[in-house]
């Protein structure tokens, strides 16, 4: 992150950086409140990167995950997109960690639609390396597919509202056993100032026809761009 | 035109939903995983107590999914005859006893296990849901869906609830306070898998939080096995110094991530070892 704000800092492209604190609950499992830095930068027109920092507070206290990205734009009409990203995700009150690579086909936004497409490599760590995001061997590790379909309904000058499923952002994967839905939008408050929303949850257990609303996520914050 | 399609696609699904034998209204309102570890607790129904073996010697079977369906076919009969010819003393059922949970599906699964003639344990699984009655009649022929039994004073069965994919508020806390007493060698027991190897499939249970707590939970108290149905298949992913097991179906035939079968496991000399034995369905 240090990196995108030299490089923008440097006049190498357009940095957008943003704070966002939230709540993330799930039942029987954790209940904490989030607060992550995040910066993206465009240095070139078919080029994107991202990373961001997410600390936890109340559970699992600290460093709660860390997520880099780098976006090349292969096909801009359809804004076809090859994504790359690293996360290591870790929960300090458990010693359990999880480091993941990710790689996605996106394209959109078309007529207000996005979607991607992909596969994670899912490392899970424990004790002494839970904190490690050079751990990358485990008896637990797996491939799973990522998916992604939103739909940015309402779009005004200074506002848009956006719904769909991801199983993927900055600092998650989710497994193939949930299907994570969201709803996100922006505010803009500034020229170069937006507040940001975002609430999301997913519904478990799928795979075995008894679904329930099992996770939530809440999450509020500003995006400035310079 | 495209509209015309999308309600016909729309409509060809809400009759398949029809046509099938789920009652759709009674999963909706089905009882939660909280609410049936509520009722396991309480001591009503009480939990099934310790079967007696020879505690130097013993053995008992593992398997899933038996998924009795409207032919009333399964591998039970076959089973019947491993019992006699391996000496298992007891056996374990991981869910799924039925495919839809209709009454006759019920009543036939437990006519046949009562069958094989020894004594068992089980636990529910997702098929055994659906139905609005789907949680009473369990409890009627089986007793509680978590629970802990010691064999001999040396193995401890802890049968968990993950029939909803997932473990819940209490029975979490219940299974942290079972886990702890080092002295037993202990397997869980439950429908679901934590951890089933490197395929993308979404057979396991539901967050990554959750897995990451179950597994840190299984470790930190020295757990030995996690066995578990619901992929009809083997499956041996040892993690850390727990092994997760998907101990193989008990339906007919060849399914859909292995043939049916069963783990065996013989506790002698003081230690617990397993194998997997195939049924040859023919």
């Amino acid at each position: 992150m240090a990196l995108l704000a030299l490089l923008a800092a440097a006049g190498y492209g357009a940095a957008v950086p943003s704070v966002i604190v939230g709540y993330r609950g799930e039942t029987g499992v954790e209940s904490k409140m989030l607060a992550a830095v995040q910066a993206d930068i465009e240095p070139a027109s078919w080029l994107e990167a991202d990373a961001g920092l997410s600390f936890n507070l109340f559970q699992n206290n600290g460093l709660g995950a860390a997520g880099v990205g780098v976006g090349v734009v292969v096909y801009d009409p359809a804004g076809f997109t090859l994504r790359l990203a690293g996360q290591h995700q870790q929960w300090n009150d458990w010693q359990a960690g999880e480091n993941r690579l990710l790689v996605v086909l996106e394209a959109g936004p078309l007529f207000g639609f996005d979607a991607g497409f992909g596969l994670v490599r899912r490392v899970p760590v424990f004790g002494d390396m839970y904190c490690s995001p050079s751990g990358w061997s485990s008896g637990a590790a797996e491939w799973n597919y990522l998916y992604r379909l939103r739909w940015k309904f309402i779009r005004r000058e200074s506002w848009w509202l956006r719904a769909g499923f991801s199983t993927y952002d900055r600092f998650t994967a989710h497994n193939p056993q949930q299907l994570p839905l969201e709803a996100d939008g922006a505010y803009r408050l500034k020229d170069d100032l937006e507040l940001v929303a975002r609430a999301g949850t997913s519904i478990v257990g799928y795979s075995g026809g008894l679904v329930s609303f099992h996770e939530v996520e809440l999450g509020a914050g500003v995006r400035h761009g310079f | 035109m495209g509209s015309r399609r999308a309600f016909l696609f729309a409509l060809a699904g809400l009759l398949a939903l029809c046509a099938c034998e789920w009652d759709l209204w009674g999963i909706v309102t089905r009882p939660t995983v909280e609410d049936r570890v509520r009722d396991n607790l309480s001591g009503d129904p009480p939990a099934p107590g310790p079967v007696p073996v020879n505690p130097d010697s013993f053995r008992f079977a593992v398997f899933g999914d038996p998924q009795i369906k409207h032919d009333y076919l399964s591998s039970l009969g076959r089973f019947k005859q491993e019992v006699a010819d391996r000496g298992i003393d007891f056996f374990c059922v991981l869910g799924d006893l039925t495919n839809d949970a209709t009454p006759d599906e019920v009543d036939t699964v437990k006519l046949q296990l009562d069958r094989v003639g020894i004594p068992y344990y089980a636990t529910i699984g997702n098929h055994d849901l659906y139905q609005a009655d789907g949680w009473e009649r369990f409890k009627q022929n089986y007793g509680p869906s978590c629970y802990a039994v010691v064999i001999a004073g040396r193995v401890k069965l802890i049968f968990l609830d993950t029939a909803d994919g997932t473990i819940g508020s209490a029975q979490f806390d219940w299974l942290a306070s079972e886990l702890q007493d080092s002295s037993y060698i202990r397997l869980v027991l439950t429908h679901f898998p934590v951890y089933d190897g490197e395929k993308p499939i979404m057979w396991r249970l539901a967050s990554d939080a959750e897995r990451a707590k179950v597994q840190s939970l299984l470790e930190k108290y020295g757990t030995h096995y996690w066995c578990a149905g619901h992929i009809h298949g083997l499956r041996d992913t040892p993690v850390d110094s727990v092994h997760h097991l998907t101990c193989g179906a008990m339906a007919p035939g060849a399914l859909d991530y292995g043939n049916a079968g069963y783990l065996l496991f013989t506790f002698a000399d003081d230690s617990l070892s397993w194998e997997f034995v195939e049924l040859n369905w023919q």
